[in-house]
């Protein structure tokens, strides 16, 4: 016999079948639906929150590293266990020479200062940094420039100003060329900023005054003390090849037991992001198990509900060979139901996904940074349908098999 | 002849074995309208199976219209009960989602015939019953005796060789059975070929021939 998937009639066989139970049609759909939806969501979903979490990084080269004073863990050469060291600009320059992979490097430090342009005062934080800062942790930049070396080299009495702070102390005006008074210095703004991400070392860009290094030092009285060294490995490198070298310079330079590991804080950016990769892999892998999980159950659920249909249908089955039907007509039947079942609850699963994923995009876009990537891609979705044609099919073999097996003499006396 | 058997034999195995049919033999011509008639348990339905190709014999040989039904394939035999014969039902067997017309067009559908066409046929053959203005009806809305006709005209639809029924008068009222055999008698008049199994001496006596059997064997045969 010849019958043909392609014949409308077959079509509307399955839609009469799965139409005439519609309670169990919906729930078995629903296990489907449910459990591809789940996997589509947990997936786009995963990779929405690596997305947020590489944002809130987003503008930090990704082979950052910073080195600040800490507490000797060890009593050395007269200093106690507990005693406080600073860095100076001497360490700066010592490591800059010694450390084998620095790319570009900088000074940060950070003063907590009353700031006030005309009737408007606000306090918050200055940041002195060298212009290789940019390079780091690289800025918007909304209104003229950023730090550079004139700047630093001639000490120049200049600030950018962070996005935040130019609204809240120049609302609508341009801050460009004002003075602005730090703790009673007055500052010249050459620029306004602000970061791409969340993730900052001291203070956000968009709420500080960026000074030069050295004009920040001498302008408060900071002598020579610096909080800390940002710098960047070259390619090929990461950071933390330099912590062997800094330890020692700086073990040196401040009597630092040389295996004294809580005197000198390290930190290193790439660990972050190597962190996220692993959290977001084992996230996603969880997310599959899950999924998978559900989706297992929703394909059982249709397995069962096959096994059903082909005991209520025996009789019609074995009607449908008395009057010519081939088991392979009964098989592609039952295979057919079974594999439309699962596709059409499985896509529309993965709509309902992408719905549910473009409406957390939207929620969550960032005006300078875009969506974060609540997003399930094309061929991954496409995967998704090819794979639930495949588990349609195994639904529906077990059954299909036995539909195929039975014998139309004692079909037809099954009631 | 359309049906010819020698010795055939059929034994359902168990604890103990049940020897149903034992050497039967039998000749049908072309054109004849014959009944089988025993009491419950005689044979008779599982003759009429095996005449259908829907049960196996375990001895002797059976050829149909001279095609020897012996050992066929699953796909052999669906291809053989779809071409040439036509089953009839004491519980006419319609498949109740489906109308009568779809009902009646179901075998043409596995001859791989378009839609158009075989419901056409289907068509042909409602109005053949006097039953074209319940073509769209589901079987739920039919009488008996218009549910027998559908799946008579189901029957006739692939033009068998021959029709085999079984107890086709048995769920339906005096009246009905009349009709139906009426209409197997005009069938029979159109040259068709009929097998009817029956314990109903009535529909017995409608046919030509009756083939009476006993505890699995052929007793005698009145014309």
């Amino acid at each position: 016999m010849k019958t043909s998937i392609f014949d409308i009639e077959n079509w509307r066989e399955i839609v009469a079948t799965l139409s005439r139970n519609k309670t169990r049609t919906f729930l078995t759909a629903f296990g489907i639906f449910w459990g591809t939806a789940m996997l589509a969501m947990l997936w786009g979903g995963a990779h929405g929150f690596e997305g947020i979490m590489r944002r809130n990084f987003a503008g930090f080269t990704a082979n950052t590293g910073a080195v600040f004073s800490g507490v000797r863990g060890i009593s050395y050469k007269g200093f106690n266990k507990g005693s406080y060291w600073t860095l100076t600009e001497q360490d700066v320059a010592d490591i800059r020479r010694r450390a084998p992979y620095i790319e570009y490097s900088s000074e940060i430090n950070r003063k907590y200062v009353k700031s006030i342009y005309n009737d408007k005062s606000k306090k918050a934080n200055a940041l002195g940094v060298d212009p290789d800062f940019a390079r780091i942790q690289i800025p918007v930049i909304y209104e003229g420039r950023f730090i550079n070396d004139t700047d630093v080299r001639g000490t120049a009495k200049v600030t950018v100003i962070g996005k935040n702070l130019a609204n809240e102390l120049f609302g609508g005006e341009s801050p460009l060329g004002k003075y602005v008074s730090l703790n009673g210095i007055y500052f010249k703004v050459v620029g306004v900023a602000g970061q791409k991400g969340e993730a900052s070392i001291m203070s956000r860009v968009d709420d500080s005054f960026i000074l030069p290094s050295v004009t920040m030092r001498n302008a408060f009285n900071r002598g020579t003390t610096v909080d800390g060294l940002m710098y960047t490995a070259p390619a090929g490198h990461k950071p933390s090849d330099n912590e062997i070298s800094i330890r020692r310079t700086l073990s040196a330079a401040h009597y630092i037991h040389p295996d004294d590991e809580r005197a000198v804080n390290f930190m290193d950016v790439s660990e972050m992001f190597e962190m996220i990769d692993t959290m977001f892999l084992g996230l996603s892998l969880l997310a599959l198990f899950i999924g998978a999980s559900s989706l297992m159950a929703g394909v059982i659920g249709v397995g069962n509900i096959m096994w059903i249909i082909v005991k209520e249908r025996t009789h019609e089955f074995g009607i449908r060979r008395a009057i010519g039907a081939t088991p392979a007509d009964i098989t592609v039947q039952v295979l057919s139901e079974s594999v439309l079942l699962t596709l059409v609850a499985g896509v529309a699963g993965v709509c309902f996904a992408c719905l549910v994923l473009g409406i957390a995009d939207n929620a969550t876009m960032s005006p300078t940074l875009g969506v974060a990537g609540f997003q399930l891609p094309f061929t991954t979705a496409a995967a998704i349908v090819v794979i639930f044609f495949i588990l349609g099919s195994l639904a529906g073999t077990l059954p299909a098999v036995k539909a195929m097996r039975i014998k139309p003499i004692e079909a037809i006396r099954d009631k | 002849m359309i049906i010819t058997l020698r010795d055939i034999n059929k034994t359902y195995p168990g604890i103990v074995p049940l020897h149903v049919l034992k050497d039967i033999n039998l000749d049908i011509a072309k054109g004849e309208l014959v009944s089988i008639m025993g009491a419950s348990g005689s044979g008779k339905s599982t003759l009429l199976n095996i005449l259908g190709i829907l049960d196996s014999y375990d001895s002797g040989e059976y050829l149909l219209d001279g095609v020897l039904i012996k050992n066929l394939s699953e796909n052999r035999a669906a291809e053989l009960r779809n071409r040439m014969i036509g089953f009839v039902f004491q519980s006419f067997n319609l498949i109740s989602y489906k109308n009568a017309l779809e009902n009646v067009a179901l075998p043409l559908f596995y001859q791989g015939i378009g839609r158009k066409r075989r419901n056409a046929l289907a068509m042909e053959q409602l109005e053949r019953m006097g039953l074209a203005d319940r073509a769209h009806h589901l079987p739920g809305e039919l009488s008996g005796g218009q549910k027998q006709r559908v799946a008579i005209a189901r029957a006739l639809v692939t033009n068998p060789s021959i029709i085999l029924a079984d107890e086709p008068t048995g769920a339906l009222d005096s009246h009905t059975s009349k009709e139906v055999m009426q209409v197997f008698r005009q069938l029979n008049d159109e040259g068709m070929t009929i097998v009817i199994v029956t314990h109903d001496p009535g529909v017995g006596a409608a046919t030509n021939r009756i083939i009476h059997i006993t505890d699995g064997e052929i007793t005698h045969s009145d014309d």
